[in-house]
């Protein structure tokens, strides 16, 4: 599917007949994330470089997407998870509805959020970014229109008349089509209990230098105050790979200074890194206990945050020891003019 | 003037106009839908290839807490209080500079308080070890990116005065103030200078008289050229200084020696019988509340002499080791380790003057990738500002001298870190010498690319211009540039005599090639030769060994004339400034030459190798004393020049790895480094 959708936006950005490209979900979910059980099926096969082969797709995918010359309109009605939010939050706009439900759960399967995560988690307003990315916490349409990850709430009621609208657009001009959104859209309640009004304990607490750092700060705000969502959000961390904790904070963190395609190129190492299983089997074990056996009990390797070093984190940063593998090979965009938000991202 | 006519000129005009017509047409390829009929930013990233791996070539010039840096990068960029801007769809980080010298000081304070609450300040004072030292270093590397009025602010209270607690102090001053200093629940500040006295401490005038009475000192302005003036903190949030004064018992001068004043109570009332004033608006640093304090007989308790070297007894006894009161704080051997300490402000004046320099560069030559002027043939689409030689010439060696200056400021670090006593002198002379170089290298550097980058370069958001102000004062505080040199020279001559007259080998400051005999430079100055490390190093030591016999020969000459020894050393103000020149870019050469031997063989060597060879032969090109004293014949001094302009070419298609290399985020960069069309579109001009 990923090949596919690679060669449609391909062909798109050259077709005059395109204007504009909408991307929905067939059914109830918008997309649940790649599938990771066949990835691990493929590299128990054959090797992990057959695991690797469709994450490099997905980054190009992802990369064109971010630089694409035409609009991108996703419509983001039920879950958006994982590999879900590559192919969409790369884009123009995202339309959020009420049945939206946002999540990077990687860290809870041994992984880290990738797919340029560090690219758009990262620049999140204050540190919500590293709280998303590392609790893989659940985000409704309202608290993703008002944190940014969503630039439209639109009723599900009403997007079958905004697609209707934007067939009829003649226009690759984002601000035509952006009113044209606005026409349908609606400002969602926030509702009282969003991790989104806590924003200044999480910027107090995830804007710590280490996931150690974070976890204490987070237990001393429970000390001040009980609350049921500081508790939940330990345990979210407690139950998480300390190995993928590591890695994405440190990931967000890079990814913050970074242009997309370098996000991209360095989560393609470290994608490689942990498919490669050489550094920790937790995105094996993580596939197991959560996809495969569902005994949701994953047994971490090293199974706490102290034992993993400083060194051991900067290895998945580093190119693959293997002369045949290479690096990430992003796709030249030079001959084409970007808008100028796509130019941002570079 | 031009011989084109008007009429010449108005058909030029029109075909250049009719040619963005037709040719954007072609630029726009497949995309036939985007009607570019005018200028478009094509960013550098995409037409420029880097060749070398950028993480690498950050960590050959960052080389220490990499991850501590982007941390804190994160720490500012993520919060309101660092005045992020939209610019172009980019986010930039700056302080305001439209406050008034008041706001811009309390912002600077809330700043502090912000990273206070994150932990950025946790151990600085009370943990110890290079580990802790070279993290503080990096720390404050990244402050100074953003602002230097933030990085100056935070040094005054931690190095300044935390440094005076923890190097002049003992046991009794650790316990009472450093926890409180590192929480900033004291705000310290450091008052040294007087009006009337700037590097010349000896000279200042404030007396402190102790009274065996009441156990107390009484600390005095006598005169209004003894107020204290500079004093950063003084003017609005200081509540506590370290007061530098001569020391009066019983009508005998013991000297210079450092004092515990408090300034203000915990309200912010100015305590009784002390008077402060603001030394008002500057050319730059106005987030610093630089101010003057005169003391009218306070009253401190006599504990509050930092008594490390001296102490007085309750009954009024003067006790100390050494018996020449000029040298209780400012001996030169033997007590050099209690000096020591306070170099660590020329060592982070030296590292951020390199930063300031390598975000000129970033933005200066970014802007040159993206901008282009004039066409080379006529309907030719215009060129890029860096395709020019000329523009290269004057870009390129400053980027090669801030890649060596940088590592330069590396070995400083690591040296200032592991010191010991028998480095001390060491570390004094280089880190004169460097400190000096250094923040000369930053104005010029920042002069040349605010001129590079045009009348953009003038906008206070575009970062280059301004800098120039903010970064002024480094030429003359913690040690005049001129006098620091001739203290390098002074400390050369000193090693020369030495070894002459006990007829021993030079050893130590990297002189000991001077027990060789002389070089000879090679009579055919080939490209090859030219690029050889062995013939640059050759040559700068020529350099910097014939200036030291001439120099030598010069003081010698004076004084058996009956001049004393300092009036010769100020007449020897020419070959001292040029030796201590010499000295400074021979250790930046061998250090950077160091640092390339550690790169492995590949694509990142050979551009480093380059680098190396420009630095060597702008050095080379710069000094006219390679021709003066024909350490270069004219036609050799024609050869250098000519290799520096094609290493300049060859360099060229490396200056956007070369720049991002440098690891300043782009948000601490500024608008016209990115997309300088859409941040200067109607659409985004608010302000």
């Amino acid at each position: 599917m990923i090949s596919r959708l690679l060669d449609l936006f391909l062909a798109y950005e050259v077709d005059p007949n395109v204007n504009l490209i909408i991307l929905k979900g067939n059914g109830r979910a918008f997309c649940a994330g790649g599938d990771v059980a066949a990835v691990v099926h493929d590299i128990r096969k054959a090797n992990w470089k057959s695991g690797a082969q469709f994450f490099s797709k997905e980054f190009i995918l992802n990369y064109v997407m971010a630089t694409y010359t035409k609009p991108q309109v996703s419509i983001l009605n039920g879950i958006v998870m994982g590999g879900g939010n590559g192919v969409t939050m790369h884009g123009r706009f995202r339309v959020a509805t009420e049945t939206s439900v946002f999540a990077m759960p990687e860290t809870a399967l041994g992984l880290f959020p990738d797919v340029g995560a560090s690219y758009f988690l990262s620049r999140l307003p204050g540190f919500f970014g590293e709280y998303v990315g590392l609790t893989g916490a659940r985000l409704d349409g309202a608290e993703m229109l008002a944190c940014g990850l969503a630039t439209h709430f639109v009723p599900a009621t009403k997007l079958s008349l905004l697609e209707e609208a934007l067939h009829k657009v003649d226009s690759s001009d984002s601000a035509i089509i952006s009113a044209i959104i606005d026409c349908y859209s609606q400002q969602p309640y926030l509702k009282d209990q969003s991790a989104y009004r806590r924003l200044d304990v999480i910027d107090r607490c995830f804007s710590r230098k280490t996931v150690e750092d974070i976890l204490s700060a987070l237990e001393k705000e429970y000390m001040d105050k009980a609350d049921d969502w500081i508790k939940n959000t330990i345990q979210s961390l407690k139950k998480a790979s300390p190995t993928s904790l590591k890695i994405s904070l440190r990931s967000i963190r890079e990814g913050r200074i970074q242009g997309v395609g370098q996000c991209l190129t360095r989560e393609f190492r470290m994608v490689c890194h942990v498919m490669e299983g050489k550094l920790s089997k937790d995105f094996f074990e993580g596939c197991r206990a959560i996809l495969l056996d569902k005994d949701r009990n994953p047994k971490w390797e090293p199974a706490r945050l102290e034992l993993i070093s400083e060194g051991m984190v900067e290895q998945y940063f580093s190119r693959m020891d293997d002369e045949e593998w290479d690096d990430l090979k992003l796709p030249s965009r030079s001959n084409f003019v970007l808008p100028g938000h796509a130019i941002a991202k570079l | 003037m031009s011989s084109e006519s008007p009429t010449d000129r108005a058909s030029r005009r029109t075909r250049i106009l009719s040619n963005h017509l037709t040719t954007s047409d072609l630029q726009v390829g497949g995309n036939s839908l985007q009607s570019n009929i005018c200028l478009s930013y094509s960013p550098p990233e995409l037409h420029e290839k880097i060749e070398f791996e950028v993480r690498k070539m950050r960590e050959l010039l960052d080389v220490h807490n990499l991850q501590d840096r982007d941390w804190l990068f994160g720490l500012m960029m993520q919060s309101k209080l660092f005045n992020p801007q939209e610019k172009g769809g980019k986010v930039f980080v700056m302080p305001d500079f439209n406050h008034t010298k008041e706001q811009q000081r309390e912002m600077t304070m809330k700043r502090i308080e912000y990273l206070l609450e994150r932990g950025v300040f946790d151990g600085w004072l009370t943990t110890r070890g290079p580990e802790t030292e070279m993290r503080k270093f990096a720390f404050m590397e990244t402050l100074g990116i953003f602002d230097q009025s933030l990085a100056i602010k935070i040094g005054v209270h931690f190095f300044l005065w935390g440094g005076a607690i923890q190097f002049f102090g003992t046991k009794r001053h650790h316990d009472k103030w450093l926890r409180d200093t590192e929480t900033y629940r004291i705000k310290g500040c450091f008052a040294m200078t007087e009006l009337g006295h700037g590097s010349n401490v000896r000279g200042i005038e404030t007396v402190a008289t102790y009274d065996p009475k009441t156990d107390e000192f009484v600390i005095t302005t006598p005169c209004e050229s003894a107020q204290k003036y500079w004093i950063g903190g003084a003017a609005n949030h200081a509540t506590h200084t370290v007061v530098f004064s001569q020391l009066n018992i019983n009508g005998r001068n013991q000297g210079v020696h450092a004092f515990i004043v408090q300034l203000r109570d915990f309200d912010g009332n100015i305590c009784p019988n002390i008077r402060i004033a603001d030394c008002g608006h500057k050319i730059g640093l106005n987030g610093v509340d630089n101010g003057r304090i005169w003391f009218d007989n306070v009253r401190i308790p006599r504990e509050n002499l930092l008594n490390s070297v001296a102490d007085v007894t309750p009954d009024g006894q003067y006790k100390s080791a050494i018996q020449d009161p000029d040298q209780v704080i400012f001996s030169c051997c033997r007590f050099a380790a209690f000096l020591a300490p306070l170099t660590s402000g020329r060592v982070t004046i030296s590292l951020s003057a390199i930063y300031s320099a390598q975000i000129g560069l970033a933005i200066a030559i970014r802007y040159a990738l993206s901008r282009r002027a004039f066409s080379f043939v006529p309907n030719e689409p215009e060129v890029l500002l860096l395709d020019y030689p000329s523009h290269q010439r004057r870009l390129l060696p400053l980027v090669a001298k801030t890649y060596a200056m940088t590592c330069a400021g590396n070995y400083l670090k690591k040296m200032y870190v592991k010191r010991t006593p028998e480095s001390n002198k060491t570390i004094h002379v280089v880190s004169s010498g460097f400190k000096a170089v250094l923040t000369w290298h930053n104005m010029r550097t920042l002069q040349e690319c605010r001129e590079a980058c045009g009348g953009q370069g003038l906008k206070t958001e575009n970062q280059v211009g301004h800098l120039k102000g903010e970064y002024d004062v480094q030429s003359t505080f913690e040690g005049d540039n001129n006098v620091l040199m001739q203290q390098v020279s002074k400390a050369l001559l000193g090693e020369f005599i030495a070894a002459k007259k006990k007829n021993k080998p030079f050893k130590g400051l990297g002189l000991e090639y001077m027990n060789e005999p002389w070089p000879v430079i090679p009579s055919q100055l080939t490209s090859d030769i030219l690029r050889s490390s062995n013939f640059q190093i050759t040559t700068l030591r020529l350099r910097e060994r014939d200036l030291l016999n001439r120099f030598a020969a010069e003081m010698s000459q004076h004084q058996s004339s009956g001049v004393n020894k300092e009036y010769a050393f100020a007449l020897g103000y020419q070959l001292a400034e040029d030796l201590g020149r010499a000295f400074s870019d021979r250790i930046i050469f061998e250090t950077f030459l160091n640092d390339e031997g550690t790169v492995s063989t590949g694509p990142m060597k050979d551009v480093v190798g380059k680098l190396r060879s420009l630095y060597a032969l702008t050095c080379m090109e710069e000094d006219a004393a390679f021709l003066r004293y024909g350490y270069l014949s004219t036609e050799k001094a024609a050869a250098v020049r000519a290799e520096v302009a094609k290493l300049c070419s060859e360099l060229r298609p490396h200056a956007l790895g070369l720049v991002s290399s440098f690891g300043v985020p782009g948000a601490f960069l500024s608008p016209i480094a990115f997309n300088w069309i859409d941040s200067n579109a109607w659409s985004s001009s608010s302000a």
